[in-house]
């Protein structure tokens, strides 16, 4: 290329510039507008995140301050105890801390180095699936152990994993590092026997208030020409429904209204925990598990007619239903597309309460807040499904590290902060927990929320006698082969069948005493109401 | 003779005796490393297990009490392990049974030079080579009743919405995973069978041609029989494969619903690792262990016949 051509190029170029320039000052072409809607998303997103990052930051410090402010239950704090203790013992010991994978472990995962900073001990979360967690820990205990140091352990297990030895007795570390004042906190529900204690010894210290609650859209059953065309169908006026009835004619009026869009209820129904929806009903309706000779009553009346429902409730949820877990039951209310749910406690989702946390970031956003209604499970009482005790591995290396930890995470401090966790799946279980000002400050109808959580504390434990996990599997193979078209008649007799020949194999005088010793506990004993003491 | 000439003469058979018995024991020694560890990892878990099936261990018992054979004859009166025997002949006989006509007409159709063919065999080729675990979510997603893409195409067929719950209706719920299994399978039948084809001697098929063999005759007459050998090692080694089958229950029906879709080893997982009924688990383990003898037994048979013959 010559000089000539060099100079003409570098012409073009400065002219080109000049004009594009000159259009960008204008703004009459359509790449600035482009650019700018480029550079006013990216700038958007950087602010979101800087504010995401702030507001979590602003909102960890404040709930740590004003909860330890809040918290002042006896004489000295278990939580600065545990630390002291720890601090001493615990420096650069590791612990392996067993918990359900997915949302469950977020909350020890964001806990685990604070621990760390105060004490300089370590604790690694180990997730598995909620039924790989009973039977992982019991292989590591019964083929030598030592794998694990904590573990969450669900009421329903622990007869299981105390009489073969797999956990430690906590009551010796309680009187030494507890203020004693802090057991008395606990709601008596998570406190009493066959939960926390097994025969009067405490193996675990509970941490995780699961209970059923129904949650409704208020914008819907408040809606003058639901209420009226409700009314004019079923003879009676449209409110959040106390018995299964009124939810079915609830639910069946908004799927004939507004499915696909908006489908009238929605309840897991995968089977591996399908059983947790048969107990509340089927207890509160008086069903008994078994009669003084210890055969199986599941397959009374009673027990016929609970499945007998579910199937039929079937009928007014989405399609697919029968094949859908926690996550797409809570997917579906986030995304407004169910007017009615039954499932644990997620109010404050539902509420949009901290939903710029990154851990949530794969959750969909809610699209009802503001509209949440909360009920107790309708007709009957609710199922005190699931829960979680913070156990003591009796084969672990460092026992008294680990039930220092378990004694940290549980004290009424720390634990107010792990259950207002955005991205937690804690739930209240504390007295402090349900009176928190703070707590019930967090949303608007946060109040409404946590008196019906506790509210709902009166409902029935999942049966937790040795072989527990063996006796819920057949309700829930009997629950989904209902759902599968079999009569639900042959499918509760033949559960009840599996029932009695689980007894015998166990031993029937000894699962007769264990199931005495667990109907100790008034919320265990089946009824539409609790004898609390 | 001297004492040291006498001594000399009786060292010499010791020390012929001493090499002998050292070239006898250096393959062992080889071997001692791999014989060792295979004691430990299968000899010796395989006695003890046998053993533990003749107790009643139960997890939350105390005692192991010997109890024979109680644990096999309570077995065959298990009406849930009589059904997971029925569903795992189900898998194999159907799904296998489909998988190796498939298999074959694939192989046939592909056997002969054509465009396009190397791109056509890898695509084939891709399901085999997806973890089990991985295919039973992914069709988990497909037979979805509301967003499957099953049910969305069905749905575009017949011209109105189509949500059927095919995992969650027992009869739908094994179809859904036998057409899975075939699936993933069929591309292994077909790797095998096409392998097999191009190695056929094309003399013979030319030797019938002159004779005036119509196609239906060479593949009867001709095919099959010197496909034979290789036909049974195919299946020798689905049917292995599929009495164990596993992943793709757990993953796709979790053996639901009820416990309709429960295979052999399906159920022992449960009895096993679920239920901890260690001496019953074991028991179950062994039934389908002699199961697996009996059709290795029988398919073998059959293999060295074929060869033979």
């Amino acid at each position: 290329m010559n000089t000539k051509n060099m100079k003409m190029l570098g012409l073009l170029l400065v002219v080109g510039l000049a004009l594009m320039v000159l259009a960008a000052q204008c703004g009459a072409t359509p790449t600035p507008e482009i650019i700018e809607k480029v550079v006013t998303v990216e700038v958007e997103k950087e602010v979101e995140k800087i504010v995401t990052v702030e507001v979590e930051k602003v909102v960890e410090k404040i709930v740590t301050v004003e909860v330890e402010k809040e918290v002042q239950v006896g004489s000295f704090s278990s939580a600065n105890k545990a630390v002291e203790v720890a601090k001493e013992l615990c420096d650069g010991v590791e612990l392996n801390y067993v918990r359900e994978a997915g949302l469950q472990a977020q909350d020890p995962l964001a806990m685990a180095p604070i621990w760390k900073d105060l004490t300089g001990s370590t604790v690694n979360v180990i997730e598995m699936s909620y039924l790989d967690m009973y039977s992982n820990q019991l292989q590591d205990h019964l083929t030598g152990g030592g794998s694990y140091d904590v573990g969450d352990v669900s009421p329903l297990w622990m007869q299981d994993f105390v009489s073969t030895g797999v956990l430690e007795p906590l009551d010796p570390y309680i009187e030494k590092y507890m203020n004693l004042t802090d057991l008395d906190d606990y709601l008596p529900v998570y406190s009493a026997e066959g939960v926390m204690k097994i025969n009067g010894v405490t193996y675990g210290l509970f941490d995780d208030g699961d209970v059923f609650v129904l949650y409704y859209r208020k914008d819907l059953f408040e809606d003058p020409e639901n209420q009226e065309e409700f009314n004019a169908e079923y003879g009676y006026d449209l409110a959040p429904p106390e018995t299964r009835q009124q939810m079915f004619d609830a639910a069946e009026f908004f799927s004939s209204k507004y499915a696909p869009d908006i489908y009238g209820l929605a309840i897991q129904r995968l089977e591996g925990q399908a059983y947790s929806w048969f107990i509340g009903p089927f207890s509160g309706a008086g069903g008994q598990f078994f009669d003084e000779n210890m055969q199986a009553q599941i397959n009374s009346e009673i027990g016929v007619q609970t499945p007998a429902e579910m199937v039929q409730q079937n009928t007014v949820m989405p399609p697919g239903v029968e094949k859908w877990g926690f996550m797409e039951i809570l997917s579906a209310w986030m995304e407004g597309k169910v007017a009615m749910i039954i499932t644990w406690p997620i109010g404050r989702w539902g509420a949009g309460y901290g939903d710029t946390a990154k851990q949530m970031a794969w959750v969909p956003s809610s699209t009802v807040k503001g509209q949440v209604g909360y009920m107790l499970q309708p007709g009957g009482r609710p199922t005190l499904a699931g829960g979680f005790n913070m156990g003591v591995s009796a084969d672990g290396a460092n026992k008294e590290c680990a039930y220092l930890f378990v004694q940290w995470m549980t004290s009424p401090e720390i634990s107010l902060q792990r259950v207002m966790l955005p991205f937690s799946l804690r739930d209240p279980y504390r007295k402090s927990h349900f009176a928190s000002p703070l707590y019930r400050a967090a949303w608007p109808e946060a109040p409404e929320y946590l008196d019906k959580l506790q509210e709902a504390t009166t409902g029935q434990w999942e049966l937790g006698i040795p072989g527990a996990r063996e006796y819920m599997e057949a309700i829930d193979n009997a629950v989904t082969a209902a759902y599968a078209g079999k009569d639900p008649q042959e499918a509760m007799d033949e559960a009840a069948a599996r029932w009695d020949d689980i007894t015998e194999r166990l031993g029937v005088d000894s699962q007769k005493a264990a199931y005495e010793q667990w109907l100790q506990n008034p919320w265990n004993r089946p009824g539409s109401e609790v004898e609390t003491p | 003779m001297g004492v040291a000439g006498v001594a000399a003469e009786a060292a010499e058979p010791t020390t012929e005796t001493g090499r002998l018995r050292r070239k006898r024991l250096t393959p062992w020694l080889f071997v001692a490393p791999c014989l060792i560890v295979i004691l430990l990892v299968t000899i010796f878990p395989t006695i003890y297990s046998l053993g533990l099936s003749f107790t009643k261990w139960e997890l939350t018992l105390k005692e192991k009490p010997f109890i024979g054979l109680g644990n096999y004859i309570a077995l065959f009166q298990d009406d849930r392990f009589l059904h997971s025997i029925f569903i795992t002949l189900i898998v194999v006989v159907v799904g296998v049974g489909i998988e190796l006509i498939l298999g074959f007409g694939l192989a046939q159709l592909l056997v002969a030079d054509m465009k396009g063919k190397r791109i056509i065999v890898a695509a084939l080729l891709l399901p085999v080579m997806v973890m089990p675990v991985v295919v039973g979510y992914t069709w988990r997603l497909l037979w979805d009743a509301q967003y499957g893409p099953i049910n969305q195409i069905i749905g575009w067929i017949i011209g109105q919405p189509f949500t059927y719950t095919w995992l969650a209706k027992t009869p739908t719920a094994i179809f859904a995973i036998i057409v899975t299994d075939i699936w993933q399978w069929t591309p292994f039948m077909f790797l095998v069978f096409l392998s097999g084809l191009a190695v056929l001697d094309p003399e013979v098929f030319e030797a019938a041609d002159i004779d005036g063999a119509g196609g239906w005759d060479k593949f009867w007459q001709l095919t099959i029989p010197l496909m034979r050998p290789i036909i049974i090692v195919a299946l020798l080694i689905r049917s292995l494969d599929a009495l164990k089958f596993f992943d793709i229950i757990f993953t796709l029906s979790g053996g639901g619903p009820g416990n309709s879709t429960e295979t052999i080893s399906f159920y022992i997982y449960q009895v096993g690792y679920q239920f901890f009924r260690l001496g019953y688990g074991a028991a179950a383990a062994f039934v389908l262990l002699i199961f697996l003898a009996i059709l290795l037994t029988f398919l073998l048979r059959m293999f060295r016949s074929a060869t033979e013959g």
